[in-house]
């Protein structure tokens, strides 16, 4: 009983470190990026050479922001445990992307912190920009696993 | 069954109901939450989509090109006789998408400010690749550009831009540089740019223009613009920002 005890302690509290380090990481994400002309942001997404040219301007420009949003709301901790999914699905769509560049044998930069687009040959970081990624997937799924934390404005609702 | 069993079963099922209760409150608490969660991120992120993709929409270039030509170091001046302020400067490289991308957005918005008198327009292309085969990429397309006239340059610059290819391909192949001076609506031809362009005449100038801007302009990376010699790069992905810089410059 004890320990079930402290566990209940202690689990939101992880819960609440892994909110604040990933919004961190979100926020600055997406302010590396948006901060960069808009052209730019459309480029590094054209990078990939996985989307139609209609959609690109959509998620080079929307990417950024959702990034700050979901920042934002984690670091609160609004609807915790959904946002938390939807960050778990972008990173696994961000790790789905540069192992796709990867493996079609592009040379590029991922752009997850800015920049992004064609680098030279034996310049690619793709195994070490996939290990941070799943790193930051796994945050996710914590959070989404053990939604409840302190300090919280789920906890002020109640929920 | 006695009354005191019955008292006790109608508690317990008050209790019970009131759980119930609260449980059906949560869930509807929480379902807000949600509701609010997705609601913010769809209004946000919404919202800077549709500002952001009109703020790079390429504006209408009405009119007639400023005069072009070229200066001795290879440059090209696009102004209004008499315009000699403010200078607004282009630094590129006909591979890096960047460039194209700036041509794509802002490519307009730098003819119309020439123009209209605004503003004194310089490209200075040059080689910024260093690997195989972009190098090679944009030694061709930078010697081609040197080799065509200076009062017929921008139409084939832009056309150059339109057809870069794929990073990491190979493309600008002095035979295609050739056709497509030749297709343009004011033709680019005879021996003596065919020559050019297969030889590689201008490498030389290429190598200066390149040292010019790594050296002189300090440039880091393609595309570079500069207003009076100050970067305003970012500004300049963007028409408005561009014409308000140049606004405040002249």
């Amino acid at each position: 009983m004890v320990t079930e005890t402290r566990r209940a302690e202690v689990l939101p509290w992880i819960t609440t470190a892994a909110r604040i380090v990933l919004a961190a990481i979100l926020f600055w994400a997406g302010w590396a990026k948006v901060t960069e002309p808009p052209a730019l942001q459309k480029q590094a997404v054209e990078a990939y050479q996985l989307l139609p040219a209609s959609l690109t301007g959509l998620v080079g420009y929307g990417l950024p922001v959702l990034e700050i949003v979901l920042a934002v709301l984690l670091l609160v901790g609004f609807a915790t445990r959904f946002v938390a999914i939807i960050s778990a699905v972008l990173m696994a769509v961000f790790i789905g992307g540069i192992a796709s560049a990867w493996a079609r044998g592009l040379s590029i930069d991922c752009g997850c912190f800015g920049g992004g687009g064609a680098v030279a040959k034996g310049q690619t970081k793709y195994l070490s920009e996939i290990i941070r990624d799943v790193v930051f997937l796994a945050l996710a799924v914590w959070i989404a696993r053990f939604p409840r934390s302190r300090a919280s404005v789920d906890g002020l609702l109640g929920i | 069954m006695s009354k005191a069993t019955r008292d006790r079963t109608a508690r317990e099922k008050l209790a019970e109901e009131r759980r119930l209760q609260a449980q059906r409150d949560k869930q509807k608490r929480m379902l807000g939450a949600v509701g609010a969660a997705a609601a913010v991120i769809v209004v946000v992120v919404g919202v800077f989509v549709f500002v952001n993709s009109n703020r790079d929409k390429a504006e209408d270039f009405v009119g007639a090109l400023a005069p072009t030509s070229r200066a001795s170091d290879g440059s090209i001046v696009m102004a209004k006789a008499g315009v000699t302020s403010p200078v607004l400067e282009v630094f590129e490289d006909f591979q890096c998408p960047a460039c194209k991308n700036l041509e794509k957005t802002s490519g307009n918005t730098f003819k119309q400010l020439a123009a209209d008198g605004k503003a004194k327009v310089v490209y200075r292309p040059f080689r910024l690749f260093q690997q195989t085969p972009l190098k090679e990429n944009s030694e061709r397309a930078a010697n081609a550009a040197l080799c065509a006239p200076g009062d017929n340059w921008v139409p084939f610059h832009d056309k150059i831009y339109a057809e870069q290819p794929p990073e990491g391909k190979v493309g600008f192949s002095n035979s295609d540089l050739i056709s497509w001076a030749a297709g343009l609506s004011t033709p680019i031809t005879g021996d003596a740019f065919t020559q050019c362009v297969n030889g590689a005449e201008k490498s030389a100038q290429v190598q200066a223009m390149t040292d010019y801007a790594l050296k002189v302009g300090k440039v880091e990376s393609t595309p570079t613009v500069k207003l009076d010699g100050k970067d305003i790069t970012n500004d300049a992905f963007v028409p408005s920002d561009l014409k308000k810089a140049v606004a405040d410059a002249g």
